[in-house]
């Protein structure tokens, strides 16, 4: 055996200590938000937030139900019907076209992935985005403005397609033999096959539907629209702008200032789903992003 | 199919004509199920470049998009020297990108290199999951996390300066701070999701590399300066790459999500992004379509280039 050196020891010591840290300073926001939602607003006043929750009380989480429930409530529900629609919907989208691209047989696959390829090198900017969405599709102020701009992403295509290739094309080629269309050998035989790519996907889409808030800015104007992100987004500008001191002391006097507390809380409720589900998602996601990178 | 015909080269000429046909039909099932991603970038992608032509025009909304009038180059003229705003942002924008790339590459590396020469299974699981955790978090979260940092009466930092025997600053009212404020935040939320691509490169290496090198006596120091850092540069040259193709385009939802519509802090930190959207409001849809179409073609040069350099360096690593 060879022996430890010393520096191998203290490069060691040095990695411990140096991952800890970040592992600490990555979670300690979490916490510190988590503690001030959990203290009371007075003791926040008075010594600031702490990382331990003071007078620990739910009293701001009562608070905000009883007094902005069923705003609350009803945005949880735009967020939620969004992601799973759009989710559902882009799996479906997605991996149609990902298989598609994955059968050698396809002629012109390669014609295709290069349109798919240059909506990632040119786009055409935000505005002209912008007026053909609201003046051709009418999506201002519609509940399809959230889901529709996002049901399909080029990089999660390419990462599906990675998947697919994997599958041996003389499985297809056997099914087709027996008289299967390649709906059917999609829908039969690589849809199972990649049951874990295919979860990985969803939960990609899912999460980046759950934290949209770009197309609300865009399209949403309608209090009743505002999914739970663009809700928090709007509770901590109000707020921003006031404590910059732009505002007319007159018209900050008109504005209700979420109290610290109340802010926290909308965070935590906001980021809640994820923090449970995250335990039971995270692999996937680990093994999506590893998949990609080797793709590169 | 017809074969048995014996006349072959008129057939042959209609074969030839009718190959896209013939191709659509015999797999005509799998162009269908291409359909509805075709039609999505049909409709979200292709079609707004039709918009691009009010760049150079006047755009009046009742005139719609041909009929307003033509101006040429102004709106871009103006972007550069009239507005006062465009040197701004393309700096603004440079600046916070270009150290959201060096640390990006300084701090991932670092985490996936240092993961490697600990043993302890159980705190590597753990801190990994924390260090991922951010990436999950939406920058409007972000934004609400960094007020609990900021907040001039009750945060963290101004509690501490105060406790500590220093002047509390006005966080939200002094924009000089914001652009380290912001990459710090953007190294926060994606170092744990980089330094995963790193170590999936790890993870490919020939281990008998470092078994020799171990055998012959070299510290892991060593190990990790002459065997992992070089092997690793392939990745990292491919990230980098990635990054200036894309250097020109500020993230709108980091920017927003944290700053906001705050109007005091805005400008030191407005980005080309945030620029266009709220000149959209302001200036008109012309002049906001030509900054945007300015950086779509600086992002089409770019990524363009990047991407034949990472072709290219990446198969001469590929040969080690």
């Amino acid at each position: 055996m060879i022996k430890t050196s010393t520096g191998d020891k203290v490069l060691k010591v040095f990695a411990y200590a140096f991952l800890g840290c970040m592992a600490l300073v990555c979670v300690y926001p979490l916490l510190l938000t988590l503690s001030v939602s959990l203290s009371s607003e007075r003791e926040v006043a008075l010594h600031g937030y702490s990382v331990i929750p003071q007078n620990f009380s739910l009293d701001t989480y009562t608070y905000i139900f009883a007094h902005s429930g069923a705003t609350l409530l009803r945005s949880y529900g735009i967020t939620i019907s969004v992601a799973v629609i759009g989710t559902f919907s882009a799996i479906i989208i997605t991996s149609m076209i990902s298989f598609a691209l994955s059968v050698d047989a396809l002629k012109y696959r390669n014609v295709i992935a290069f349109l798919c390829d240059f909506t990632i090198i040119f786009s055409a900017g935000l505005i002209p985005w912008y007026v053909t969405c609201t003046n051709y599709y009418h999506l201002d102020n519609n509940y399809f403005g959230l889901i529709l701009p996002s049901v399909f992403s080029v990089w999660n295509m390419f990462l599906l397609r990675t998947y697919f290739k994997g599958i041996p094309q003389s499985l297809y080629e056997a099914a087709r033999i027996d008289g299967a269309s390649y709906f059917t050998v999609y829908a039969k035989v690589a849809m199972p096959l990649c049951k874990t790519p295919l979860l990985t996907i969803g939960l990609m889409y899912f999460l980046q539907f759950w934290n949209d808030w770009w197309n609300a800015l865009m399209f949403i104007r309608d209090k009743a629209l505002w999914p739970l992100q663009y809700y928090l987004y709007n509770v901590l500008s109000n707020v921003n702008a006031i404590s910059s001191g732009t505002i007319p002391s007159g018209a900050a006097a008109n504005i209700e200032l979420p109290a610290e507390t109340v802010k926290m809380a909308v965070t935590i409720i906001t980021i809640g789903p994820i923090i449970f589900a995250y335990p039971f998602v995270q692999k996937y996601f680990v093994n999506g992003i590893m998949t990609g990178a080797v793709k590169e | 199919m017809l074969s048995g015909n014996g006349d072959g080269a008129p057939q042959a000429k209609v074969k030839k004509k009718s190959t896209f046909a013939k191709e659509i039909k015999r797999n005509h099932t799998l162009y269908l199920m291409c359909g509805p991603a075709l039609l999505f970038m049909l409709l979200f992608n292709f079609i707004p470049m039709r918009g691009l032509w009010m760049a150079f025009t006047k755009y009046d909304l009742r005139k719609g998009i041909f009929g307003s009038p033509f101006v040429g180059l102004d709106n871009f003229h103006y972007f550069f020297f009239g507005s006062g705003m465009g040197p701004r942002v393309i700096y603004n924008t440079l600046y916070i990108n270009f150290f959201n790339l060096i640390l990006g590459l300084i701090f991932p590396i670092a985490v996936a290199v240092l993961f490697n020469e600990i043993g302890g299974k159980l705190f590597k699981k753990f801190s990994q999951s924390m260090m991922f955790f951010p990436y999950f978090l939406s920058w409007v979260v972000v934004g609400a996390i960094i007020y609990g940092f900021f907040a001039t009466d009750t945060g963290v930092v101004n509690r501490v300066l105060s406790n500590l025997g220093f002047e509390t600053v006005r966080w939200y009212a002094e924009g000089k701070y914001w652009k380290p404020i912001l990459i710090i935040a953007n190294l926060w939320k994606w170092c744990g999701y980089n330094s995963i691509i790193y170590m999936a490169a790890m993870a490919g290496f020939d281990h008998s590399v470092f078994e020799a090198a171990r055998v012959d006596g070299a510290s892991k120091f060593k190990q990790i300066i002459y065997l992992t850092l070089p092997m690793l540069k392939p990745t990292a040259v491919v990230l980098t790459l990635m990054s200036v193709g894309r250097i020109f385009f500020g993230d709108f939802g980091m920017v927003y999500g944290i700053v906001g519509n705050n109007p005091v802090i805005g400008n030191d930190v407005a980005v080309i992004d945030t620029y266009v959207y709220s000149a959209m409001r302001t200036l008109g849809f012309s002049y906001s379509t030509a900054i945007g179409l300015l950086q779509s073609i600086m992002g089409l040069i770019l990524v363009s280039l990047a991407n034949m350099l990472a072709k290219k360096i990446n198969d001469g690593e590929g040969l080690f």
